[in-house]
């Protein structure tokens, strides 16, 4: 089991963050790393238990990731990966957004535990911190520049 | 029951801002609202369950709280006040530091619960918000900064 912890600073409010982050679908308005994506069974975005069905945009890759939480108090959501191209087993991960009071801006938290089933674990894992989760948070943060 | 929730960003790594904030009896080493402080009965000020005693700067009083928890896994605190001259009733807070990836700085997140017992509750939100916590942050900053000059960084 590893564990991968990324966490930065967004200059946008929280809310704002959350509103973007919060649309279980909508990781292709804000990910660069995202194509498509449609929520099985056409449910609603934000019902737990929804599983996102989704493509890479470097190869088309298929993963499936179910919403295994969501909070708009504290702004959290977490899910599981069913189906990925990842060298990865036992994926669960969870995002949240906390007010900065002082200066208004976010921090943004995104972690994952999970099994590394080839190669060296800390490569997986160093991919999905900075090339999945690093890279999202800039993404957010070019798209609400203010 | 009020709540408050003061959050910052503090411009150096969480182990060095954990190093300064950690020992529950040195908050008026960096904290300008407050002087002198002693851990009663001469106990570590690590040792859950040890009281600071300590004093509002410019004869404000004597403020006695309790270290409730301490983690160095979570840079975190929690402690509750047993007596004060602020007009507050179970009162606990938590100061907790994560840290920043992106950058190598540190948020810190000060939370606070209470009941106030008289009429003025916007000025005591202001004495344990602003004066209090946003302080806090404001004076780490500034030490920061000023250790970084002298570091030449």
């Amino acid at each position: 089991m590893i564990k991968v912890y990324r966490s930065a600073i967004i200059r946008a409010s929280a809310d704002k963050v959350w509103k973007l982050a919060r649309d279980f679908n909508g990781l292709p308005k804000w990910h660069p790393a995202i194509a498509t994506s449609e929520i099985e069974g056409g449910l609603p975005a934000d019902r737990v238990g929804c599983v996102r069905r989704f493509t890479l945009k470097s190869d088309g890759g298929l993963l499936r990731e179910q919403l295994l939480s969501l909070a708009d108090d504290t702004r959290s959501l977490t899910y599981n990966i069913l189906i990925s191209p990842m060298p990865v087993a036992n994926y669960m991960a969870g995002m949240r957004f906390t007010p900065i009071t002082m200066g208004g801006d976010t921090f943004a938290e995104w972690w994952a535990v999970f099994d590394v089933t080839s190669g060296p674990p800390q490569v997986t894992a160093d991919d999905i911190g900075d090339n999945v989760f690093v890279l999202g948070f800039a993404a957010i943060g070019k798209l609400l520049a203010r | 029951m009020t709540k408050i929730f003061v959050s910052a960003v503090i411009e150096a790594p969480v182990e060095e801002v954990w190093a300064k904030v950690r020992d529950f009896n040195n908050l008026p080493e960096w904290h300008p609202k407050f002087s002198r402080s002693h851990i009663e009965g001469g106990l570590a000020s690590d040792r859950v369950g040890c009281v600071r005693n300590f004093d509002i700067a410019g004869g404000g009083g004597t403020i006695r709280e309790r270290l409730l928890e301490l983690s160095d896994v979570e840079h975190s605190f929690r402690y509750c006040i047993l007596t004060s001259p602020l007009p507050v009733e179970g009162y606990v807070a938590q100061l907790t530091l994560y840290p920043v990836t992106v950058g190598d700085q540190t948020v810190g997140i000060w939370t606070a619960e209470f009941d106030v017992t008289n009429n003025d509750e916007a000025g005591v939100v202001n004495a344990v918000a602003n004066d209090t916590f946003g302080k806090a942050f404001e004076i780490l900053n500034t030490l920061f900064a000023a250790k970084k000059r002298v570091n030449g960084l």
